[in-house]
């Protein structure tokens, strides 16, 4: 009886669909929380990354028994299952009785050179004691990444060192860093403005002087033109390298001493220390202000160390240019495209299939394109510019090989569809009645066109211009075949003429993540680097997309207006 | 064009800046239009030239002066001729005009002559007293008074000393890198003489020397791949195989015949690499024997069999290529490549079958000596000899294979490498990433876009939509760099608790429902448009409850290691990098896009409809599942095409997130390599123009064709939706 009851009610229950309408809603959920989910993974480890974490001073015991004291960083506390461990010759020692998984941290421990390797994993059973000692400092450095100790010696000068230790450590310490900075500075403008110019002068003659051999009969007197200014530039090239040379001898003036944590000394030259801070000394608020220092030089400053290390300037720079360029090509090819399958062209059996033809090139492959980019562009462009108008060069290519231009070009392809796409719906959206009462004005088309229905259409063009920003600064694939680098030299914008290098090779955040993700040495340094630059290219393109959202909305009440 | 009003009249200036206008925006939409058309003609141009047929040109003769010749060539670059007579005389010859440039006397009698295998430029040349000389040809460009000139160069590239080997029928020699063999037949006697760290430009130091009988009565000998074996070949076909990796301990490898009982051998020749022979009977067959070797012996088979019309008197492969030219004994010239089993061109010639012939270095000239006095040159347009419609989809037998199989292999380090152009695992690798990540994301992106377009309260739809479309928005190198770092790794650690999801959650959700359903009517009416709030954190619990009980279950029926039973058991391999975690991520990728147009086609379905159904007395699940869906069902179905297109293109994902192996396997533990991935992989090392290149744009042709078909169905059908939604 009661059997049948509870038939009947899950009948009755199947029957009314709720079950189902649940599962329906389970999706949502799932697609929403997984948005959520990757929005903040990213956003949590790639911001906890800047964060002057202490260092821990820990005591452990190794894999042979033996106490060891190392000075680290605690990144991340994980777990994984105890049969793994063992299977993976673990120590059994380390197993806590009846619990099937074991807690490990991953431990930055910097001192590659003296101690590698930098990362490791500390079981939490290994662990004998952990302090955070006050007197600890982090020292980033050229190469070789962080180094962690306690400071005992510095001595300044070569000539007549001087050994400072206790109290003077500290500030004389800093002092030095600060005046390493600005020598380190006049290094870069030196390279990168007077021999960069020379070395362009140099480049420039050692064509010229081509030119000059290969037309008959040789102009003589050109060629020991060239040749004299040839050393001239040599000998300035010459008095430059020694002032550079004198540069790096005053940078490398000091040797700091520090301790680490089983209290054996690391010497360390000062030159190769970019920064030193004192995470264990700090407060709540410091620690706030060193954060913010160390956001601001990921976003400015260059990156170090096979991309592991230092910033992502070069990559915003090159993602915001080729986005530029690329605007500035999409934005009048697809509004006069759009123009005219609207406005003038006859509208038929062979307009309507041209739009559903643009209305897929959207869903075309963005690899396709830069096969096509590849092929086409560089290749056959670059490769017939090269042949006309820089034969000097050959056989190395200047455009014949994948570069700015082609990779804006590209992508300028890849996005014309969605500016066409968007500016047509705002045209399509335009009342009929406002063009015949322009034209009933004694307007003409043309007129028309640009005083009525081009600003009228204008946020729609507008939200087409950054919907097709936002794809172009996302995609990756079709850059890898057109133009990105892992390490461009030189940003494609500099002081020697003609100032924007359209041929350049260039830096892309998307490419970066990549880059630094899949193909560098040192994947556990890089991984906070890699999720920085992911959140970086996030806000980037959601900011793009809510903008574009959000004028779309606004497009919308505007229509509102003028339809009634 | 309908807008257009006649004005009267107009300031010039206006009229033209109208005229003007209507000009450029009919040329500039035309040049977009035509920018787009030209992708398509581009691709298929650059991926032309390996459907097209190739060719054994015309002739051209050149008269030279009378010399009996032992031997022809033509330089590396395609400029020079090089005729070594049997008087001893090397004479170079301009391929422009057949006019002499150089000649050098070496002052003996050859009576044989060869190339150096594997070189193009060194030959080895036999006197009549038996002593093998070596010598190189080098050509230098120069500029005489602004004209450009080619400066042939003769030199002995071991010194000019020669090498005595006695009486023989026949020699052959190879230079392996540093290791030089020579080998002699004299009836069943093999003689073999081997010079370690051989360089070119320096003497040979000393050699060590071995003589041994074979079985056979040779016709023929030949060096085997890098000096590891020799044959020795009768003329009725028997052949012997020894092992001469060391000459203090030569080995039989193998013996056998490569004839049909009764026939004879007409010619033989090995292929570039010399993994395999080319053998010609008199019974008009071309067979392409292969080694096989395999851990306890090495075996020839027949890879494939060519039929050319009649019996073959000569056999001539190219030096940098494993394609060959066969001579009929009428002369007839049949141009063949292996790998793709093609016969590629047939011309009649008067050459006689047995005059002295080679291919050019650059595969594009066959030239040949048929009287003392001439030289016939045929050109050869033969660029994609390796391409054929059954090498890039069918079941291949490459050298060195026991069987036919499907493989990408488009490049080695070594030159005699045979590539293995077949797409079929590639299309199947982009056709198992994108069916993953549709069984992952059709469920969830058609369910979700029921919900939120049916069901939904509309302040949370507000939200929920454009959410869910900001994801289709997120570059999806971001996705691959997660989908390989982040979460493989983590399914990799906790695959049964990754698996235990999909059990948890139905059984949480179901039972959640029921719970639900016990509630006051009045509060279950007037929450199912929070449905999709309320249940998030049931799934972000049930998440935390697979990873808590996962352990238990990898204990409970996985023994402890779910990864070592899914071997076992299943006979299922584990990648780390493998379809799961690719179906999962470009599953994230793709939801958005079914989602939104899925969402917009229930969203539209017109109201009057549903009130109709449920004045009828309906419930709201009917009505969706008897009219709504009904109504959308276009609409969904051109969701999931345009999602699939989306999935079979993605790049990044899967370079990232995959190990980017072409294997032809369905197992979800295991990678896959997509057309996509192995375009952004391959192509930017390719060379421009070769075979794999244009393969690469076929790819790249096969995705935008797929896709842009895919695409134009979902269009129509969803434009016939929509005039269907203007009817009702």
């Amino acid at each position: 009886m009661s059997a049948n009851k509870s038939t009947g009610f899950f009948r009755g229950w199947f029957a009314s669909g709720e079950p189902w309408i649940w599962m329906n809603a389970a999706a949502v959920g799932v697609s929403v929380s997984a948005v959520v989910g990757i929005v903040l993974l990213i956003a949590v480890k790639g911001l906890a990354h800047f964060w002057p974490a202490d260092v821990a001073k820990i005591s452990f015991e190794d894999k042979n028994g033996q106490q060891q004291l190392v000075f680290g960083e605690l990144i991340e506390l994980d777990d994984l299952p105890v049969k793994q461990f063992l299977e993976s010759g673990g120590n059994p020692n380390w197993v806590t009785e009846g619990d099937p998984r074991m807690q490990r941290w991953l431990v930055k421990t910097g001192n590659r050179k003296t101690n590698p390797p930098d990362f490791r994993w500390i079981y939490v059973n290994q662990i004998n004691n952990t302090e955070t000692p006050g007197g600890v400092i982090v020292l980033e450095r050229v190469e070789w990444g962080n180094a962690y100790g306690v400071p005992k010696t510095l001595t300044v000068g070569r000539e007549n060192p001087q050994t400072i230790t206790g109290e003077a450590l500290m500030p004389t310490l800093l002092e030095r860093l600060a005046r390493g900075d600005t020598i380190r500075e006049e290094i870069h403008s030196l390279e990168g403005g007077a021999m960069n110019a020379i070395n362009v002068g140099l480049e420039r003659l050692r064509l010229q002087m081509r030119q000059i051999n290969r037309t008959l009969p040789v102009d003589e007197a050109a060629l020991a033109e060239a040749l004299t200014e040839r050393s001239q530039l040599n000998a300035q090239y010459n008095d430059l390298e020694k002032q550079l040379r004198e540069f790096y001898r005053q940078l490398d003036q000091d040797q700091l001493i520090i301790l680490d944590a089983q209290g054996s000394e690391i010497s360390l030259r000062l030159a190769d220390v970019l920064r030193i801070w004192q995470p264990n000394n700090m407060n709540a608020l410091e620690k706030i202000a060193e954060y913010v220092g160390n956001l601001w030089l990921f976003l400015s400053e260059d990156p170090r160390e096979a991309n592991t290390e230092g910033g992502v300037f070069p990559a915003i720079f090159g993602t915001v240019l080729m986005v530029l360029l690329m605007s500035v090509m999409v934005t009048p090819f697809g509004v006069i495209a759009a123009v005219y399958l609207r406005e003038y062209a006859k509208q038929g059996p062979l307009v309507r299939s041209i739009r559903i033809a643009v209305n897929n090139l959207a869903g075309v492959p963005s690899i396709v394109y830069g096969v096509f980019g590849l092929g086409f562009f560089v290749y056959f462009l670059g490769g017939n510019i090269d042949q006309l108008f820089f034969t000097d060069a050959l056989p190395s290519p200047t455009f014949g090989t994948p570069g700015l231009i082609w990779a804006s070009l590209t992508l300028a392809l890849l996005t014309v569809p969605v500016v066409i796409v968007s500016t047509e719906e705002g045209l399509t959206r335009i009342p009929r009645n406002l063009r015949e009462g322009s034209m009933a004005l004694g307007a003409t088309q043309a007129e028309t066109l640009f005083k009525v229905i081009l600003p009228m259409a204008s946020p729609a063009i507008l939200t087409g211009v950054i919907l097709a920003v936002a794809r172009a600064a996302g995609e990756v694939a079709p850059l890898m075949l057109v133009g990105v680098v892992k390490l461009a030299p030189t940003l494609p914008v500099d002081g020697t003429f003609p100032y924007l290098h359209l041929d350049r090779k260039f830096m892309h955040l998307g490419f970066h993540i990549y880059d630094v993700g899949f193909q560098s040495p040192n994947v556990e340094a890089a991984r906070p680097l890699v999720y920085a630059t992911s959140l970086l290219l996030v806000i980037l393109i959601v900011g793009l997309n809510l903008t574009a959202i959000r004028l779309r909305g606004r497009l919308e009440r505007l229509y509102r207006g003028v339809e009634s | 064009m309908q807008n257009q009003i006649h004005v009267g009249r107009l300031s010039p200036r206006r009229h033209w800046t109208n005229v003007l206008t209507r000009y450029t925006v009919g040329v500039g939409g035309a040049a977009v239009i035509g920018a787009i058309t030209l992708i398509f003609a581009y691709l298929l141009w650059v991926v032309a030239p390996i459907l097209l047929p190739a060719e054994i040109e015309t002739p051209t003769d050149y008269r030279i002066v009378e010399r009996p010749t032992a031997l022809v060539d033509v330089s590396e670059n395609g400029e020079a001729m090089v005729r070594i007579s049997e008087t001893g005389i090397v004479e170079f010859f301009s391929v422009a005009d057949g006019s002499g440039i150089a000649a050098f006397d070496l002052g003996r009698t050859i009576v044989k002559a060869k190339r150096l295998s594997p070189l193009v430029d060194t030959y080895a040349l036999l006197d009549d007293n038996n002593n093998l000389l070596f010598v190189k040809t080098d050509y230098i460009i120069d500029f005489d008074n602004g004209q450009r000139r080619l400066s042939p160069k003769l030199s002995f590239p071991f010194s000019n000393r020669s090498i005595p080997l006695g009486p023989l029928d026949n020699f052959d020699a190879q230079l392996a890198d540093d290791d030089l063999v020579i080998a002699t037949v004299s009836g069943t006697q093999v003689s073999l003489t081997r010079f370690k760290n051989v360089e070119i430009g320096y003497r040979l130091g000393g050699s060590a020397q071995v003589t041994l009988a074979s079985t056979v009565q040779a016709q023929e000998v030949f060096l085997g791949p890098r000096n590891q074996w020799i044959y020795l070949l009768s003329k009725s076909g028997e052949i012997d195989v020894l092992g001469i990796k060391s000459l203090q301990r030569v080995s039989r490898i193998y013996q056998g015949s490569l004839a049909p009982a009764g026939s004879t051998i007409t010619a033989v020749t090995p292929l570039l690499g010399r993994y395999s022979l080319l053998t010609a009977n008199d019974q008009g067959d071309i067979v392409q024997w292969g080694a096989l070797v395999t851990a306890n012996e090495t075996r020839f088979v027949a890879l494939r069999t060519f039929d050319v019309g009649q019996p073959v008197a000569q056999l001539i492969t190219e030096p940098r290529r494993k394609g060959f030219l066969s001579v009929a004994n009428d002369g007839e010239l049949s141009l063949l490549y292996p790998t793709s089993g093609r016969l590629l061109d047939q011309r009649p010639s008067s050459l006689p079958a047995s005059a002295p012939m080679a291919i050019s270095p650059r595969s594009n000239l066959l030239i040949a000596a048929p009287q003392d006095g001439l030289i016939t040159a045929h050109g050869l347009d033969n660029k994609h000899p390796e391409i054929s419609w059954s090498a890039l989809w069918a079941e291949v037998w490459y050298e060195g294979y026991e069987e036919p199989i499907f493989s990408w292999q488009s490049s080695s380090a070594d030159n005699d490498f045979e590539p293995k152009f077949s797409l079929t695992p590639l299309a199947f690798g982009t056709m198992k990433a994108a069916f993953y990540a549709l069984l992952f994301a059709v469920p969830i992106a058609l369910m979700g876009a029921i919900y939120t377009a049916y069901f939904m309260a509309p302040a949370m739809r507000a939200l929920v939509k454009p959410g869910i479309e900001i994801m289709a928005a997120l570059p999806t190198v971001i996705l691959g760099f997660l989908g390989g770092l982040w979460l493989a790794p983590i399914i990799e650690a906790n695959l049964s608790s990754v698996l235990s999801v999909f059990v948890f959650l139905p059984v949480l959700l179901f039972a959640f429902a029921l719970a639900w359903s016990l509630l006051p009517e009045k509060i279950v009416h007037s929450t199912s448009g929070w449905y999709g709030l309320i249940v998030t954190p049931l799934i972000i619990g049930s998440v935390y409850l697979a990873f808590q009980f996962g352990p238990f279950f990898e204990n409970t029926f996985f023994g402890g290691n779910s990864r070592a039973w899914f071997l076992e058991v299943l006979g299922l391999s584990y990648d780390q990098r493998n379809a799961l975690v690719v179906g999962i991520i470009m599953g994230l990728a793709v939801i958005p896009t079914i989602f939104s147009i899925a969402e917009d086609a229930v969203y539209a379905v017109p109201t009057h409809l549903v009130r109709g159904s449920l004045a009828l007395g309906a419930t709201p699940w009917q009505t969706l599942v008897k009219v709504v869906l009904l109504t959308a069902s276009p609409g969904i179905f051109s969701a999931v095409m345009i999602g699939m297109g989306r999935a079979v293109g993605e790049t990044m994902i899967v370079l990232m997130a995959t190990g980017n192996t072409p294997l032809m396997d369905f197992n979800i533990f295991e990678g896959m390599r997509t057309f996509a991935a192995n375009i952004a992989v391959e192509l930017p090392e390719s060379e421009v123009d070769s075979s794999h290149y244009r393969i690469l744009f076929l790819a790249a042709l096969v995705l935008f064709l797929f896709t842009f078909v895919l695409n134009t169905v979902a269009e129509v059908v969803r434009q016939r939706l929509r005039r269907r939604y203007g009817s009702l």
